[in-house]
């Protein structure tokens, strides 16, 4: 009765016309953002927030907090269009949807990644309203040997990244592992990997990497092969920018297994979206029916990631508001707002502020309605984008690669590592060697280690610690199971083989 | 602590306006000024910058725009690099930490220290809270001691870098004990604290900021203070020496340098920039609001203080087993 009643309450300061727009505000900087490469909601939210703070409370935190989910629909828009991840959650989407693109439904792509994005974004502030408390309980429980499972169950997903070869996906996979490792080592304070450099010792930027290997390898992928005129086909007729009904029933299990998914992970403090997204992906191709169809341009393949990685924000305000832990960078910001208005997040937060925090879940609401009506209009236009012939659309990517890239620390190294991680990707791209599980395992590599480093430390070098604990064996036993799967696959070809041999 | 910078940080406060049209002032910005923070935005330092700036803004006390320029990557490397790259700027601060002396203690590719910047101001001191969760048994630091003593290793403390200042105290209160527990890493705050509130870990040392609603909302217990006198918002906790620990409370210090080569004229007006920030209204209460104690100090006094304390870090490090560069 107390949720039903604070809801009201906080509709009531959500729907105050200037909250409204404050709420509008914020989503449409966010969806901004998000389309841009390299600037981030994190950023953004830091350099706003001295201009509200001669707001009021409620209308400069629903603006902000626009801003970061907000941020996770434009983030998928780049993706699909120009194979560019725009935020380091919208990676995975760059697999299925620039494929949907290709295929000639990048409207479709466009429209299944808004509603994705809407339908587990809503289920996230859902469950954040219904059992932020119990689920916060949930997240405290999660120890460093939980932490470590939930990551080789997501490593182990690269069986079904890989494509042909496993053995070239496990290659990547150890590649990105190695690139996750330079840097200086939180436990020793030595330098790992950076070759006396002193721009390598803050470990590289995952922009940076995506990027490279996605959007210029693909630039210069297809300069190769000399295509003229336009990069991708598009349908005429308003029909074919809009999701088919066979699009979307097949994404329904997505819409669901990306809410949950992006949820549970983004309750969990330090794991974050790109892990969220990651993760979801593999579940939907590992129950999928149609496995071969993914990484050419399924649906439910953009649609699982898409749906994680808006779920995650509502998960992400979970430990913020019940307990007053910021999990990652953007909500640490959102922290700090509140803090300079003289709220403290926590468990007292309900009673003592009940105006900001019921405001600011009944706006999220609104906000995840008005990003819906703001980013379906822009489908056309978006996949209008895609006329825009290749000699003048390729430096125009080209461009803001760049851009991109040196906008993380706002310096030229950070452009070089572009442009050999470019190289890197066409060379990838030219031997058959697949792009997903590098980024798999550089987003990975950096909490496995630390989490296998810290379950250590506690306790005391037994490595019987992963397999004592019910959630982290449960994992492990997944991780073992999904390994497994190319293994009974195998066997059934040499069976197959060898019946029709002995026939 | 140095009670010299305490006398002069009671004697620049006791001073009035009046002593501003004292300093000649020869130098005026005639550019945008420009403060390197190293970390990303709505980091510690990112926050102290931007709330600086606020007030200056506010109070109107500079004529020209100021801004923040993030340089994140390798703790302070990026930041201190960029800092040197501006040799004789007069245009440009940067903020400081502790780990602005640490870094080039230990990594070989950090080749700027401190010492070769130059000293503006100390601004802020952050107290420490030694804090375990609400429902656990030690009652005071003297009962963790006994039981890290009683089971060596087995007990463990969250917290940052092993440069940090958490594991530099830790460093101190166990050679002071002869007890022994484990430190471990997390990158960031959040996962610190959960790794506390979980039961993860038995104890972390906090910012008074942090503690304060985690205390409130009994989820936290804070059994001692690192600090020279207890804290207002916190009058039953024990400071170290009074709970009978004689260590030295290592202070985390926010501060302000230049540029090496910056010109003696443009340091006397950014030092009396900041001394007149630090005096406003809007500073005070910043500073009480998040559990700081103001250690404002002249060019002269912070130039000896970073020589000091780079010293003192160097020793409790080597004694501590960590690797440091032979420079």
């Amino acid at each position: 009765m107390d949720i039903i009643n604070g809801l009201a309450h906080g509709f009531g300061i959500a729907l105050v016309p200037q909250n409204l727009l404050w709420c509008f505000v914020g989503c449409f900087l966010g969806t901004v953002v998000g389309i841009l490469p390299g600037l981030g909601p994190a950023a953004t939210i830091a350099i706003l927030m001295p201009l509200t703070l001669n707001m009021d409370p409620a209308g400069g935190i629903i603006m902000l907090t626009g801003i970061y989910y907000g941020a996770k629909y434009g983030g998928s828009t780049t993706s699909i269009l120009l194979n560019m991840p725009g935020e380091s959650s919208s990676v995975v989407s760059c697999i299925d949807g620039y494929q949907m693109a290709r295929n000639g439904r990048a409207g479709a792509a466009l429209g299944i990644a808004a509603i994705a994005s809407f339908i587990a974004g809503t289920v996230g502030i859902v469950l954040l309203t219904l059992v932020a408390p119990a689920v916060a309980r949930f997240a405290l429980s999660f120890s460093a040997p939980e932490y470590f499972a939930l990551m080789a169950f997501g490593l182990s997903l690269v069986v079904l990244l890989s494509g042909a070869s496993l053995l070239k996906g496990l290659l990547a996979l150890l590649v990105g592992l190695w690139l996750s490792t330079v840097g200086i080592d939180l436990f020793s304070a030595q330098s790992r990997f950076t070759f006396g450099r002193s721009e390598l010792l803050g470990g590289l930027d995952f922009v940076v990497i995506a990027i490279g290997v996605f959007a210029i390898a693909e630039i210069l992928t297809t300069i190769q092969h000399r295509q003229e005129g336009t990069l991708i086909p598009v349908p005429k007729g308003f029909r074919n920018l809009l999701p088919s009904r066979e699009e979307l029933k097949a994404s329904r299990f997505a819409f669901v297994n990306g809410s949950f998914t992006g949820f549970i992970i983004g309750v969990l403090p330090g794991a974050g979206s790109a892990i969220a997204s990651f993760i979801a992906y593999g579940i939907e191709k590992a129950v999928s029916k149609r496995k071969e169809l993914f990484g050419k341009g399924a649906p439910e393949g953009l649609a699982a990631p898409e749906g994680a990685n808006n779920a995650d924000t509502g998960g992400a305000l979970v430990p913020l508001l019940t307990l007053g832990i910021p999990g990652g960078g953007t909500t640490a910001i959102l922290l700090s707002a509140l803090v300079l208005w003289g709220i403290r997040p926590g468990p007292l937060m309900i009673t003592e502020s009940p105006d900001i925090f019921w405001g600011l879940v009944a706006s999220m609401y609104v906000g995840n309605v008005v990003l819906l009506l703001l980013n379906l209009p822009l489908v056309p236009l978006f996949a209008q984008l895609l006329r825009v012939p290749t000699w003048i659309l390729f430096p125009v990517i080209f461009g803001l690669s760049i851009i991109g890239a040196y906008s993380v620390s706002e310096r030229i190294f950070d452009v070089e590592l572009l442009a050999a991680f470019g190289l890197l990707g066409f060379l990838m791209a030219k031997t058959g060697f697949p792009s997903a599980p590098l980024i798999l395992g550089f987003v990975l590599g950096d909490a496995m280690e630390r989490a296998l480093r810290q379950s250590l430390m506690m306790s005391q070098g037994d490595l019987t610690t992963f397999f004592q604990r019910p959630i982290s064996l449960i994992l492990l036993i997944a991780a073992f199971v999904i390994l497994l799967l190319p293994l009974v696959s195998w066997f059934n070809r040499a069976r197959v083989r060898a019946i029709s041999e002995g026939a | 602590m140095k009670l010299s910078a305490w006398v002069a940080t009671a004697f620049a406060v006791t001073v009035t306006f009046a002593s501003a049209s004292t300093v000649q002032a020869q130098f005026t910005p005639k550019r945008p000024l420009e403060i390197a923070v190293h970390a990303g935005p709505g980091s510690g330092n990112d926050v102290f910058a931007r709330a600086l700036i606020s007030v200056i803004e506010k109070n109107k006390l500079s004529p020209v725009r100021i801004q923040v320029a993030n340089k994140p990557g390798g703790g302070s490397t990026t930041a201190a690099a960029y800092l040197a790259s501006k040799a004789g700027n007069e245009n440009t601060l940067g903020v400081f930490t502790n780990i602005w002396i640490t870094d080039p203690l230990v990594s070989a590719e950090a080749t700027n220290p401190l010492t070769s910047m130059t000293p503006v101001a100390l601004v802020i001191r952050e107290p420490g809270l030694i804090a375990v969760k609400a429902d656990s048994p030690y009652k005071t630091l003297q009962d963790f001691i006994d039981a890290a003593k009683a089971a060596p290793g087995k007990l463990s403390q969250s917290g940052g870098s092993v440069l940090a200042r958490e594991n530099v105290l830790r460093q101190l209160l166990m050679g002071a004990t002869g007890a022994d527990w484990q430190f471990i890493s997390f990158p960031s705050g959040g996962e610190r604290l959960s790794a506390l509130l979980g039961g993860h870990v038995n104890m972390m040392i906090v910012e008074p900021g942090e503690a304060t609603a985690q205390v409130r909302s009994g989820a936290m217990r804070v059994i001692a203070a690192v600090a020279e006198k207890r804290l207002p918002g916190f009058p039953d906790v024990p400071t170290l020496q009074e709970a009978g620990f004689n260590i030295p409370n290592l202070p985390q210090i926010r501060g302000i340098v230049a540029p090496p080569g910056m010109p003696k004229e443009a340091v006397a007006y950014y030092s009396d920039l900041i001394r007149k920030a630090t005096e406003t209204q809007e500073w005070k209460d910043y500073v009480v609001e998040n559990g700081f104690e103001p250690a404002f100090t002249t060019p002269e006094e912070t130039s000896k203080f970073i020589t000091e304390y780079t010293e003192q870090l160097r020793g409790i490090l080597e004694k501590a087993g960590i690797k440091l560069v032979a420079r």
